[in-house]
């Protein structure tokens, strides 16, 4: 029979063994990366479909021999759209799992919680997400962060020029109090008042309120044609139906992470008709975006084109592939962070899918053209799109132009 | 002053489900002597199960009843499984017990019924418009509900033996039991009544806004400041509580702007527990 020391001993010895488990992984290639996306929470209408698309990206990726001589592979997580769990989970991949890209980050209040934790350790992170301080020179210092999506001031300027291309002179508007939402609706602000015109009412409101009246009530108070709002499903939900109540007929100007088939189901025929709906398009007439739709078909049943985001999860782990290719064998995650905007922008023969460019990574250079967009990065790590304005009528959405900025 | 009258409805009907909300926690901390934290995943399932009973048999009041039937038995369920064990226990453990249970509930339900949002069908109206104030009538439906449910939990709790039992376990758990009153009949009865309360107030919070897991958790704050401030254990404190603290939290709005209206309730919590701790109409309690 074992006394104390002996036990002690055994289990500090069993648990050292345990933890260099872990160590020794390291040295097979495999480079591992965490699907980090909002299963749950007010991103929950996009996260299922960004991970599986993700999950079935990296399968391609791994069928035509893997990246820089290594097999990837992934870790699903759920963000939970909440920045303190999704802190939690982050630190368990990075720390205990050793993950060295965060991939298919949704939600700017998640982004900007973990990118913290990702420079710390020297990972990768790509997200979706619209505040525009992601991508400073203070945040995305070791510039290892890479938006696929337009900023919220973007969106803010096509808004604005949808607004202006529409006639209305007396726009308001109301914003859920986070990063996001404030950053689309500041950009507005800027480009209207740039353009000469006046916000004339203003409101930021809470989330998980049982009613928005008051909120509502200050709002139309001012007697706005157009109310441009930077939100989620829930709170578009309760809000929308709560104004349709009031009897009031202003048109509203809605960003497409609130607004879609999901809203219109939420509050009706009636209540959806005649919304504006402002939102980046995906880089549709491209080879890469009719991959992903049959991709997307598959995994999810449904077209590709109702989850940009997804065609943004497709394009991160393509680059991301791309980018481990050129870097060379056991690169490290900085020196394949220099590759991206190498792989991704001009010049360079044009590809669309991960073989066509390993294959062609051989030759020379590649510049990869993306699902979601032509994927162009600045030297902060910001692509840019265009978008379009589209009307709810009859419960569809339909595209009534583009805007370019 | 007509915007002041509607921001005081908005804020009555805000605080008549924070109220309800107070009174199930009330009940439990009142009897069972610790503070509840599964009363909002409580209201969650409620919710859900109202909604599917209400797609179901086709009529929202069924559905709400199927949904209060539903909370009485996950009340009493938690009573059987988790909290009849720890019965002697501290309060802290039941607490955390509490947790587990909220946590345990959202996942079923998380399962069963999916992540997307989900709502009430209910048709949309115009408001009424009384003198120059917009009134809705689904407000004044809630309301009517809300009034029905605090009378129903009044009768039980006054006219009933199981109530005056109930009272008396609130009053002195020792005395009671040594006066005969079996505390397991008593606790079903409670667990069973808070439940339904929960399930009430679930269903209406899911009314006015979206329905998904994690809704009933989002509200237990609101809901323990006005349990609290009513005082712990009164029924009628809990509602009163929940609607002053909703009312001022909407009529200072002008004043303090959105973000900071939630602050102003619990300024107020505070502003009253400094100069009455026991609450608005709890007794002081002194030990000796």
């Amino acid at each position: 029979m074992m006394n104390r020391r002996q036990l002690l001993a055994t289990m500090t010895s069993a648990t050292l063994l345990a933890s260099t488990r872990d160590g020794w992984a390291q040295t097979t290639s495999v480079f591992r990366i965490a699907a980090f996306n909002p299963i749950t929470g007010a991103g929950a209408p996009y996260g299922a479909g960004m991970q599986k698309i993700i999950l079935a990206a990296v399968d391609e990726v791994n069928a035509a021999g893997g990246a820089g001589g290594r097999k990837i592979e992934v870790l699903p997580e759920d963000t939970q759209t909440d920045p303190q769990a999704a802190v939690l989970a982050a630190k368990k991949l990075i720390e205990i799992n050793n993950v060295q890209a965060l991939v298919g980050i949704w939600s700017s209040g998640v982004t900007l919680a973990t990118i913290p934790l990702a420079n710390d350790a020297n990972i990768l992170l790509m997200c979706t997400s619209g505040a525009p301080e992601i991508t400073t020179s203070k945040i995305n210092a070791k510039r290892l962060v890479y938006r696929f999506n337009t900023t919220g001031d973007g969106f803010g300027k096509a808004i604005a020029e949808a607004c202006a291309q529409e006639g209305f002179k007396r726009p308001a508007t109301m914003a859920y109090n986070n990063a996001s939402a404030l950053g689309i609706v500041e950009g507005f602000r800027k480009n209207w008042e740039q353009k000469g015109g006046k916000v004339v009412g203003a409101v930021v409101y809470e989330p998980n309120q049982p009613s928005y009246r008051s909120e509502l009530q200050k709002v139309l108070a001012a007697k706005p044609d157009v109310i441009v709002m930077g939100s989620y499903l829930p709170d578009t939900t309760i809000i929308l139906r709560e104004w349709y109540q009031t009897g009031e007929t202003q048109k509203w100007i809605l960003a497409g992470q609130a607004a879609g088939p999901d809203l219109v189901k939420a509050i009706g025929l009636e209540a959806s008709d005649g919304l504006f709906v402002v939102n980046s398009i995906t880089n549709e007439r491209s080879t890469a975006f009719s991959r992903y739709d049959a991709a997307y078909r598959k995994a999810m049943d449904q077209p590709g084109i109702a989850n940009i985001y997804a065609a943004m999860a497709w394009d991160m782990v393509t680059v991301l592939a791309l980018a481990m290719e050129a870097a060379g064998p056991n690169a490290n995650p900085s020196a394949i962070s220099a590759k991206i905007r190498e792989i991704a922008n001009p010049p360079g023969k044009q590809v669309s899918s991960f073989a066509e460019g390993k294959e062609a990574l051989k030759s020379g250079k590649v510049n990869y053209d993306g699902a979601s967009s032509s994927l162009d990065f600045n030297n902060l790590g910001d692509a840019s799109a265009d978008f379009e304005l589209s009307v709810i009528s009859k419960g569809g959405l339909s595209r009534k132009y583009v805007v370019k900025l | 002053m007509t915007a002041f009258a509607e921001l005081f409805i908005g804020g009555l009907m805000s605080g008549i489900v924070v109220g309800l909300a107070a009174l199930a926690i009330t009940l439990v901390f009142g009897i069972a002597r610790f503070p509840n934290a599964a009363t909002g995943d409580a209201m969650t399932a409620g919710a859900y199960v109202a909604l599917s009973a209400s797609a179901v048999t086709g009529s929202t009041i069924i559905g709400g009843l199927i949904g209060a039937l539903a909370g009485a038995a996950l009340g009493v369920a938690a009573y059987a499984l988790v909290f009849r064990k720890l019965a002697g226990r501290s309060s802290v453990a039941n607490l955390l017990a509490s947790i587990g249970v909220a946590f345990g509930i959202r996942a079923v339900v998380g399962l069963n019924f999916g992540y997307q949002q989900q709502m009430f069908q209910l048709p949309l109206v115009r408001p009424w418009h009384v003198l120059g104030i917009r009134i809705q009538p689904n407000d004044l439906d809630l309301a009517v509900v809300a009034a029905i449910t605090l009378a129903a939990v009044f009768i039980i709790l006054y006219a009933t033996p199981v109530g005056r039992r109930m009272r008396a376990v609130a009053d002195d758990p020792g005395l009671a039991q040594v006066s005969g009153i079996s505390p397991s009949r008593v606790m079903v009865a409670l667990w069973a009544l808070a439940g339904s309360v929960s399930s009430i107030a679930g269903v209406m919070y899911g009314m006015k806004t979206v329905i998904t897991p994690e809704m009933g958790w989002n509200m237990l704050l609101p809901a323990f400041a006005a349990a609290i401030l009513g005082g712990i254990g009164h029924p009628i404190g809990a509602i009163c509580a929940g609607v002053l603290l909703g009312t001022l939290q909407e009529m200072a709005t002008p004043f303090v702007g959105f973000t900071y209206k939630i602050a102003i309730s619990f300024v107020v919590l505070l502003i009253v527990l400094l100069l009455r701790p026991q609450g608005l109409f709890s007794h002081a309690e002194g030990a000796r």
